[in-house]
């Protein structure tokens, strides 16, 4: 409340009449184009063929040109494994999944920490010391670190980029282009272990409902 | 009969129209010119008999038919204004600066669906719009817009119009009445609240002038206010012009007293069930409303058609000044320009042809020597253009000292439009009121400063006049 009563009133009408006389802030669309920076590209997609299949081959060559590195080709699916793919956040299988448990009330656990973090660095730090942080080596580095853990987890890609400043992109195009080289553990088996190491609680649970039935993991009854 | 027919066939649609309105034209003008050759004598006759009813009539259709484009200036007004108050550009697409746009509104309204819900009272409800627009219409017919120009000067000009303009409310009931639906019904009640409400102050803030002008005849009013702008009423009624500019928008339905139709916050009121150009006509009705207040409100406090000058002392005060130093010089007033263009005969015509065309070159010349670079078009379109600017100030300024009405109808209009102006700027300025706040407002000050202003007003002429 001021003073003088009315002098609100005053102060708003004068406030709108200054404003009759600004500059106004619409921009006439089709007229005037507004002033766009020049590397704007607009919304990133990846575009279907006729066919409905994908149109992008996973070159990574969008990852290696992108200036700011802020395109990252990734995701997991229900069974933890990582895939190259790209859509709508909904479509991965970790986010179904997630979404669910966010729904159901219960804690969400983060696979990709797990699944990057989850091997131990130390070995492939070893064997980047043997080829002496080169870059130049990287096959043999890739096929070194296969033989270590059998397959190429994404976390030791993962260190490999981040000890030799390589592009991720750049050591998993090459991964991928060398039929001998893998991404998941060779024996389904395999992963299926490291899937119920990653889960101890499901583990856990299985196992002692194993016990109460045949005393067989799983049981069979 | 088959090569006209084929003719026919290959004109387009334009062509078909233009075809078949020619010929039809060509009759009715015939017809027409023989109407006026044989029954011409007595129907002439008749008028001058009647005189005064057909002035009636004259009157009230052009009252009725000017309410349109004076609605439509106050919405595009209301449209343009608010958006640039908004920091927008507003309507800018239909003609020039988008003054169209209400027009092309108008017409959208027109083709809508005109629906009358179940269960209504289709009469009333198909009159409530009439009244309303009517109430407005018929309460345009006293205020006097220049010197001579008024629907009808009656002697109780002033009563007349609160007694027609207080029926826009019967219209506003009879909307949310005949609505069959719980929502009008209340919107139609609280409507009918506020506006009568407000009707009390409106009209006890006047009486103190009525009581200095003796008189309610407007014509009257506004002739007395002539001479110096210290002569309106505002400054002889203050306190009663602020109550009746109050009182005045909130009888309009403006905010911040617009809770007929609070269109942001509650359904729409009475109006809910309306649809079509019957929705359209009330809104009609509210922005002629807008334009009556502002014109009473000009007519009672700001001198109507009055210049804010007093001319004939202006030109004295030049004649004394300058006659001093050159005993020779004499302006008289009124002014008249002595013009009979009429006596030129046939050359008048060629005048009339030839003076656009040497008033442009004339004022094209100097642009297109001064700037050597100017295209001769470019140094044309302007001669053009200010041939236009100098030709329309000229005859403007011939009309204004030679005609009294349309010196009245510039000033009658400026000073009205300044007050819908500002109608609209306290829309997109001030919030809504609440409902009890705005009748507690009403009752509780309008009507005792309203009081006041009386007893104040009828003492003072009691003291000064005994």
């Amino acid at each position: 409340m001021s003073l003088v009563p009315g002098l609100g009133l005053v102060r708003g009408m004068a406030l709108t009449l200054r404003r009759f006389f600004e500059p106004k802030a619409t921009i006439r669309y089709p007229e005037v184009q507004a002033d766009i920076p020049p590397k704007f590209r607009g919304r990133l997609q990846l575009l279907y063929d006729e066919y409905g299949t994908l149109k992008c081959e996973t070159c990574f060559q969008c990852a290696q040109a992108c200036p700011i590195e802020c395109i990252d080709m990734g995701g997991m699916d229900t069974k933890g494994r990582f895939h190259v793919h790209w859509g709508a956040a909904e479509t991965y299988g970790e986010r179904r999944e997630e979404s669910a448990l966010r729904r159901s009330g219960r804690t969400v656990p983060d696979p990709a920490y797990d699944h990057f973090e989850g091997v131990d660095v130390g070995p492939v730090d070893d064997i980047l010391e043997t080829f002496d942080h080169d870059p130049a080596h990287l096959l043999p580095i890739l096929e070194a670190t296969q033989a270590h853990y059998g397959y190429l987890p994404v976390g030791a890609l993962k260190r490999i980029s981040q000890v030799t400043g390589t592009w991720y992109a750049q050591i998993y195009g090459t991964a991928s282009f060398y039929g001998h080289l893998r991404f998941e553990p060779p024996t389904v088996t395999a992963q299926a272990t490291a899937i119920s190491e990653r889960r101890p609680d499901e583990a856990a649970f299985l196992a002692s409902l194993g016990a109460s039935l045949t005393g067989r993991p799983g049981g069979d009854a | 009969m088959t090569a006209l027919s084929r003719t026919w066939g290959r004109l387009t649609l334009p062509g078909k129209i233009v075809f078949t309105l020619i010929p039809l034209l060509a009759v009715l003008t015939a017809g027409l010119i023989a109407f006026i050759i044989v029954l011409g004598g007595p129907i002439w006759d008749l008028i001058l008999a009647n005189l005064w009813f057909i002035r009636f009539l004259v009157a009230a259709t052009i009252i009725l038919v000017i309410t349109i484009p004076i609605a439509f200036l106050n919405i595009y007004l209301e449209m343009k204004v608010i958006a640039l108050m908004n920091l927008r550009v507003g309507p800018d697409r239909v003609g020039p600066w988008g003054s169209l746009l209400s027009v092309v509104h108008g017409l959208k309204v027109l083709i809508k669906e005109d629906f009358t819900p179940t269960g209504a009272d289709s009469i009333v409800f198909t009159w409530a719009p009439v009244v309303t627009y009517g109430a407005a219409v018929m309460t345009l017919l006293v205020i006097p817009f220049a010197p001579g120009m008024a629907g009808q000067d009656f002697n109780i000009g002033l009563l007349y119009f609160f007694a027609v303009g207080g029926m826009g409310v019967v219209g506003l009931l009879m909307g949310g009445w005949s609505s069959f639906n719980k929502y009008s019904l209340l919107g139609g009640l609280r409507s009918a609240a506020q506006i009568i409400s407000y009707e009390i102050p409106l009209t006890l803030s006047v009486v103190g002038l009525l009581i200095l002008a003796g008189t309610m005849s407007l014509n009257q009013i506004v002739m007395q206010q002539s001479g110096w702008f210290t002569d309106w009423y505002v400054f002889r009624q203050p306190l009663g012009f602020v109550i009746f500019f109050i009182a005045a928008t909130a009888e309009a339905n403006r905010t911040p007293f617009d809770l007929t139709e609070a269109d942001s916050e509650i359904v729409a009121g009475f109006a809910t069930e309306y649809s079509g150009m019957r929705f359209g006509f009330f809104f009609f009705a509210e922005y002629v409303n807008v334009f009556i207040m502002s014109a009473l409100t000009v007519v009672l406090f700001l001198g109507g058609w009055n210049a804010p000058f007093d001319i004939d002392a202006l030109v004295n005060v030049l004649n004394g000044v300058v006659g001093a130093v050159i005993p020779s010089f004499h302006i008289a007033t009124p002014f008249s320009i002595a013009l009979d263009p009429g006596s030129l005969g046939i050359p008048l015509l060629f005048v009339i042809g030839l003076a656009p065309l040497i008033g442009t070159l004339v004022l094209a010349a100097p642009f297109y020597l001064v700037r050597s670079s100017m295209r001769w078009w470019v140094a044309l379109i302007i001669g053009f253009v200010l041939f236009n600017v100098v030709a329309g100030g000229l005859t403007f300024a011939w009309a204004y000292v030679s005609f009294d009405w349309v010196a009245g109808l510039v000033w009658f209009m400026a000073k009205t439009f300044a007050f819908v102006f500002l109608f609209v700027w306290m829309r997109g300025t001030l919030p809504r009121v609440r409902i009890d706040q705005l009748m507690g407002f009403a009752w509780k000050w309008l009507l005792p400063a309203a009081l006041l202003n009386l007893f104040v007003t009828a003492a003072a002429v009691v003291i000064v006049g005994s």
